[in-house]
């Protein structure tokens, strides 16, 4: 045996009775967020509240795609710090998250599809992104199990070849910020439900817990999916978030057959491989809110249908698991960060939708620098909630809007 | 190896001989083996090697709970070829091997596993930064167990069926035929699925007897018998349940015989009641070298023998803790297996008949003794036994150890109905501490083990069963009640968790070769929930989907760790067994729509793209700029298919109302003959729809939507106006009547070459609507539009005659030269005339002002509370906004793609559509920009996608591009 085993995120701690900030969710973002307000701002007197264990949500359910190719000049930087942070969490958390760089490969179908590409493309280009428009010979270069024949359902046009993206272990960067967070003095409690959050005179003054109450200046939800819900039972503040079940699936491991992430928005589909050598997809969501998690029957044989397609080899692949987890979703695609609006002291990091992943690392970041400091970091602004009552939407999604929650 | 061919309980047709290729060589099998048994016939004890240390794997259940027998079959990896029939001809290859599964290189890890405790590869490298990649490669490498080539096509027929049973049965053993039998005593339609190729379930291999005297397999045979001589009982043999899902929605697949005509079959059930007769299978039982091949189950060294004739070993040591391993002990040893030890982990509880047989066969029994080691590698040499204590010691020697620490019930379905599961201490099992709805539980499942108790229980499931799918069954229920409550109820369950041992080479999971001592890792790591800890170890997460690690996990961290003090169960998910993507896809149907022009497009040369549900002729030649077809449009005459529109007939006391509601025009001032454009908004004012409106009469209105927005405008308008109470019908018409776009100056000409009526400018003017007939037969509502810029009619006609006008108008038109255009030449045509398509020149945050379209817009029929009027009324105030603009290049000869940014120092916009017009001669489109930038003369730099920081300059002008007073389409 070459390490001794010890506690990777501290001893259970008792709950004390007054924190400087408290934190709502033991997932990536609050996980983060923590992380870098003790590291950078020496706020180390921080608790995670979890009412189940760290990483239940969709931290541990996401299938661990990272990029940096979104569609708006807001959003681009913002996922690229956190595509360029995954080296520097690593050796900073001295825990490998086992990024793997491969690139992302992002499958279009129409001319249409090309021409909003090379939009994304040029946004990407603009801020010293990589990111190419390759056509389907190209595409079938680098993912030989591609189908890129006249005779699919969606055949290829092309592909959005983004080459800095890629994979990381999701559940790995849970228990690395753990760890980091843990090291640096936050305490994490599991297993401990926040149900109400105190107010005097517009003010945050504690979140009651089912454990005890908390004395705190600040708090922060970050709870994924359960935020929305959180926010407008322990608040009353109303947030235009529709919460919907997305599920995804692995097949049974497979020696190396994908050397990068392939997704196609025809077919609602996306693949990867895994380490492990499992083929890790899915995509769409449940048309309908919903708060279950529950798998459907028919999602995983659309699945397999859109697969058979555009990758017909893995038809002699098997599928070993489908699980679902929660998106949270704005009207326009783009999270809700914001802080000293409704109460002071009172910030909220949500409706990341099915992005929160590929962003923890560098919205932990800068929420820590807007709890630290009161003030909203620059990076942040346009993510402020006000924007839906002013009818700006920000534009991350091209698709015009349909008749969805959101209508 | 010879076979005890003259077994009653086989399964197998010994006389029939099948052969198979296996690692080049071609051996024998029989009608009726597995992959697996043919080979175990021919020798074969290693089958494959663990992922991680390469550890040699054999014959362990039978049932494919667990990767060992995993191997590529005709190049399908991951095949569990314990559970997959033989077929003649079949080619086997060992996975995960450098070498063979019996000399492999890579066994040497097996000794470093020191170095890889759990999680190791989160703690190592990552320093320096440099090593991952080149570790990364290894790691992917090493990972994933089978090979499949990307150009890897699957054989076969894959078959789908979705049926409806009041009663499904998921298991064919005794209790499972019992329920489905007393199901349709009453009529109801039953399923019964069965994942073997037989039914029978753990009845079908024993001789030991039922209270009358007969034995199990003939009990068995009997029950299968009448099940088949049951009309109402659909039988699915070889079927696999595989989901559970809201309301008994039961999916399964069925793999087929030779004889059928499908490889596999997706089933679908809609299922009013279901009964759960699955059984158990075995726990595991835990001791050093657990996995060696050689150790075996009792369940699958009995089947071995009473099964497939095989005797699984000659020398054997049993390891159990169950009757059913004393009662498979005394039959394996009358079938001349030399038995060497019987240790049973119960110190007392055994049934007295069995011991009493064991005594007459001088079989030594150690009461309260346990496997602690199996010794050799390759195969088993010997066993160390021990007291479960661990005080004693005592070696034996022998070829196979079947061990067993007990029974585990296969709840998979109730889990996946979202049962809560619980923990029984008495059984020591995970059961549903309640039922999910219409779901019973029957036979081994609920702990019973007695036969009669097990046909007993499947009686009173079924009847349950019919009588909550709506059947009267009168008071039978009662009856069976009263009938199984006599019979001996569940049996107490065997707890040991391990065997005495460190627990280094002690494995919980076989798939990712996890030991005890690796969850004891995880734990001490602060890992101390079982969920957390299969991530952590991976335990339980490899192709055997949990079979072998999802009972022992929770015991096992349940028993290590002080503050939980009930095992808290796992999750199981679906697919409960592997399935093949093929087999879910089953047909893989392509469902697109089709005009009712389509196939004359296909003959006229179209080229076709997917847009949307339908599928469209884009271009009608190999140019994809579409010249020719552009030109004869403005020159001359041509002909679009432009059915896809959403079509729709609104009428009712309110149908005015409604339309008020959703579109921003004042829709009071359409007038009879007239057509009106107009446009749909969201709450935020963003353009979702626009389209035009004709007035049939007095709140009788027909509509056009884009083609895109068509399946969503019924529930758009229900939607707006349900809380109204308004009276009126909405008929979506899109399929119901096929359009014909006639475009060109000379389109006057060949209409009126078809049509009787008067077609002049008077008669007939722009943004009028007529209706007549053609022929005297087919009715057609015509409007008069302007989409790409020239006298343009757009004919509206049922379907059933869009052929029929179609065609009259190209006889008619062939003087002309008329000819096809497709939506290519359209997009650029329209474009010249600065016409929006929604989604091209807006996205979802486009408002009607944005668009330069906010002239529709009446802002005075505020009674009307139009969908977006709040917003525009702000929106109306906000500088802040995207507008859209015509732009033009500075260089004609080199237009921006569609796509293209434009920028200063940040991105202020982009280009939505431009093109080289040949009309114009220019390059000039349109762009979403900043409305600083949106006055007329302004330059703009663009920035383009591999410019290599190469701007782009054009200025924006004056729109349309083309014919700006509009005195061609108005002609």
């Amino acid at each position: 045996m070459f390490w001794k085993s010890k506690p990777l995120w501290g001893n259970k701690t008792r709950l004390k009775s007054s924190y400087d900030a408290v934190i709502i969710g033991g997932g990536l973002h609050g996980l983060a967020t923590a992380y870098y307000l003790a590291k950078e701002h020496g706020l180390t007197d921080v608790a995670i509240i979890e009412k189940r264990f760290i990483g239940f949500g969709g931290a541990g359910r996401n299938t661990a795609i990272v990029r940096a190719n979104q569609r708006t000049q807001y959003n681009v930087p913002l996922y690229k710090e956190a595509l360029d942070l995954w080296p520097v969490l690593t050796k900073e958390l001295d825990y490998n998250l086992m990024f793997n760089n491969c690139g992302n490969l992002n499958l279009m179908h129409s001319e249409a599809a090309m021409k909003a590409a090379r939009m994304t493309i040029a946004t990407a280009q603009f801020h010293g992104v990589e990111s190419h428009l390759i056509d389907a010979k190209q595409a079938k270069e680098l993912v030989p199990a591609l189908n890129i024949s006249e005779d699919i359902t969606f055949p290829i046009h092309g592909a959005m070849f983004h080459p800095p993206g890629g994979i990381v272990r999701h559940d790995a960067v849970v228990w690395g910020l753990a760890k980091g967070a843990a090291k640096h003095g936050v305490d994490i409690h599991q297993h401990t439900e926040a149900t109400a959050i105190h107010t005097e005179g517009g003010k945050i003054t504690g979140v009651e817990t089912s454990r005890g109450r908390i004395h705190t200046p600040r708090v922060l939800v970050s709870a994924g999916g359960y935020s929305a819900g959180l926010i407008y039972h322990m608040l009353g503040i109303k947030l235009p978030i529709a919460v919907l079940t997305i599920q995804a699936m692995v097949t049974q491991p497979l020696k190396p057959l994908l050397d990068h992430v392939v997704s196609s928005g025809a077919y609602h589909c996306y693949a990867n491989q895994t380490l492990k050598g499992e083929i890790a997809t899915g995509a769409h969501m449940d048309q309908w809110p919903n708060y279950t998690t529950q798998n459907t029957a028919h999602y995983i044989k659309h699945q397999a249908e859109a697969l058979s397609d555009w990758l017909p080899c893995l038809r002699g692949v098997k599928f070993m698991r489908i699980w679902g987890g929660l998106a949270d979703m704005t009207p326009d695609m783009a999270p809700i960060m914001d802080g000293n609006d409704h109460y002071e002291g009172f910030y909220m990091d949500c409706g990341w939708g099915y992005f929160g992943f590929k962003s923890c690392s560098a919205v932990g970041k800068y929420m820590a620098q807007y709890m630290a400091s009161g003030h909203c970091p620059d990076m942040l602004k346009p993510f402020n909630l006000r924007r839906y009552e002013n009818h700006q939407l920000m534009g991350e999604t091209a698709e015009l809007v349909s008749y969805t929650p959101n209508n | 190896m010879n076979r005890l061919n003259q077994l009653p309980t086989l399964r197998i047709t010994p006389s029939e001989k099948l052969s198979l290729n296996y690692r080049g060589k071609t051996v024998q099998g029989v009608a009726g083996d597995t992959v697996a048994t043919a080979l175990f016939a021919n020798g074969v004890r290693v089958f494959a090697r663990s992922l991680k240390y390469h550890r040699p794997r054999g014959l362990y259940s039978l049932d494919g709970e667990c990767s060992n027998t995993c191997m590529d079959v005709n190049g399908v990896p991951n095949v569990r070829t314990e559970n997959t029939l033989l077929k003649d001809g079949m080619v086997v290859r060992e996975q995960n091997v450098k070498g063979s599964a019996d000399r492999d290189w890579l066994a040497f890890i097996d000794k470093l596993d020191w170095m890889m405790p759990a999680g190791f590869y989160y703690k190592t490298m990552h320093k320096p930064a440099a090593i991952w990649p080149v570790a990364m490669k290894q790691i992917r490498k090493a990972a994933g167990i089978g090979v499949i080539s990307a150009d890897y096509q699957m054989k076969g027929q894959y078959d789908e069926m979705f049926i409806k049973a009041e009663v499904t049965v998921i298991g064919g053993g005794a209790a499972g035929m019992t329920a489905a039998l007393a199901a349709a005593e009453s009529g109801q339609r039953v399923v019964l699925l069965e994942s073997r190729p037989h039914l029978g379930g753990c009845f079908d291999y024993r001789v030991s007897t039922t209270a009358e005297g007969t034995p199990l397999y003939e009990r068995a045979r009997d029950l299968a018998e009448k099940v088949k001589l049951t009309g109402n009982i659909r039988v699915f043999k070889h079927t696999s349940m595989v989901g559970a899902y809201n309301n008994n929605l039961i999916t399964a697949f069925q793999v087929g015989k030779a004889s059928d005509t499908f490889t596999e079959r997706y089933i679908e059930i809609r299922s009013d009641s279901v009964v759960v007769a699955t059984g158990c299978i075995e726990r595991p039982l835990i001791f050093d070298h657990n996995e060696r091949p050689g150790v075996m189950q009792v369940g699958c060294a009995h089947r071995m023998a009473r099964t497939y004739g095989l005797l699984p070993g000659s020398e054997a040591v049993f390891s159990v803790g169950h009757d059913l391993g004393l009662e498979a002990a005394v039959d394996l040893f009358d079938l001349g297996l030399k038995i060497n030890c019987v240790a049973d982990i119960r110190e007392d509880g055994q049934n007295p008949e069995l011991m009493l047989a064991l005594a007459e066969r001088k079989i030594p029994v150690l009461k309260g003794w346990v496997a602690a080691k199996a010794h050799g590698c390759k195969k088993v040499e010997k066993v160390t036994l021990s007291t479960v204590e661990g005080t004693v010691k005592r070696q034996f020697p022998c070829d196979l150890l079947v061990a067993s620490a007990g029974l585990t019930p296969v709840t998979g379905p109730f889990i996946l109905a979202q049962a809560k599961m619980g923990y029984d201490s008495h059984t020591g099992y995970f059961l549903p501490t309640e039922l999910p709805e219409k779901m019973f539980p029957a036979g081994r499942i609920t702990g019973v083990n007695h036969p009669g108790a097990i046909e007993a229980s499947g009686r009173l499931a079924g009847l349950k069963a019919a009588a909550a799918a709506g059947a009267d069954v009168g008071k039978t229920v009662a009856e069976a009640e009263k009938a199984a409550s006599v019979l001996p109820g569940p049996e107490r369950g065997c707890k040991l968790v391990t065997a005495p041992v460190k627990g280094r080479k002690s494995f919980i999971c076989f798939d990712e070769d996890t030991t005890i001592k690796n969850i004891k890792q995880a734990i001490e790591m602060g890992f101390d929930v079982p969920e957390l800890i299969k991530r952590f170890t991976s335990a339980g997460t490899g192709p055997g989907q949990g079979g072998i690690p999802g009972h022992n996990l929770p015991l096992f961290v349940a028993k290590y760790t002080a503050s939980i003090s009930t095992p808290v169960p796992t999750t199981v998910r679906p697919p409960l067994v592997p399935t093949f993507l093929a087999t879910y896809a089953g047909y893989n149907h392509h469902m697109f729509k089709h005009t009712p022009l389509h196939d004359s497009q296909i003959a006229d040369g179209g080229i076709f793209r997917n847009i949307g549900v339908w599928q469209r002729a884009r271009y009608f030649s190999a140019d994809f700029d579409c010249r020719e077809e552009i030109l004869n449009v403005r020159n001359n005459v041509g002909m679009l298919d432009g059915s896809t529109l959403g079509k729709f007939r609104i009428h009712g006391p309110d149908a005015l109302k409604a339309l008020q509601r959703v579109y921003v025009s004042d829709m009071s001032k359409v007038k009879e003959g007239r057509i009106k454009y107009s446009a749909m908004c969201n709450d935020d004012g963003c353009v979702i729809d626009d389209g035009v409106v004709v007035k049939l009469g007095e709140n009788d209105y027909y509509f056009t939507t884009s083609t895109g927005r068509a399946g969503q405008t019924v529930e758009w308008i229900r939607y707006h106006t349900r809380f109204d109470g308004w009276d009126f019908s909405l008929v979506n018409l899109t399929d119901a009547m096929g359009v014909i776009n006639i475009s060109g100056p000379n389109a006057r000409k060949v209409l009126s070459k078809v049509v009787d009526i008067d077609l002049s400018s008077e008669a007939f003017p722009f943004s009028g609507y007529r209706e007549f007939l053609i022929k005297d037969a087919v009715f057609v509502r015509a409007m008069r539009l302007g989409f790409v810029g020239e006298l343009s009619y757009e004919l509206h006609v049922p379907s059933s005659y869009t052929q029929a006008v179609w065609d009259l108008l190209k006889e008619a038109g062939a003087e002309f030269g008329i000819r096809n255009f497709g939506v290519e030449a359209q997009n650029v045509l329209r474009m010249e005339k600065c016409h929006v398509i929604l989604g091209s020149e807006s996205e979802q945050r486009t408002n009607l002002l944005d668009l330069g379209l906010g002239f529709l817009w009446d802002r005075k029929k505020a009674d009307a509370k139009t969908v977006g009027a709040v917003a525009l009324r702000q929106a109306e105030k906000d500088a802040g906004r995207l507008k859209l603009v015509g732009i033009r290049m500075e260089d004609d000869d080199r237009p921006a793609r569609d796509g293209a940014l434009i920028v200063d120092n940040n991105v202020r916009g982009y280009v939505a559509t431009m093109r080289k017009s040949f009309t114009t001669g220019q390059a000039v489109g349109m762009a979403l920009v900043e409305s600083q930038l949106a006055d007329i003369g302004t330059r703009i730099e663009i920035f383009e996608d591999e410019c290599n920081g190469v701007r782009l300059y054009a200025r924006v002008v004056a729109t349309p591009f083309y014919d700006p007073k509009g005195e061609r389409m108005k002609s």
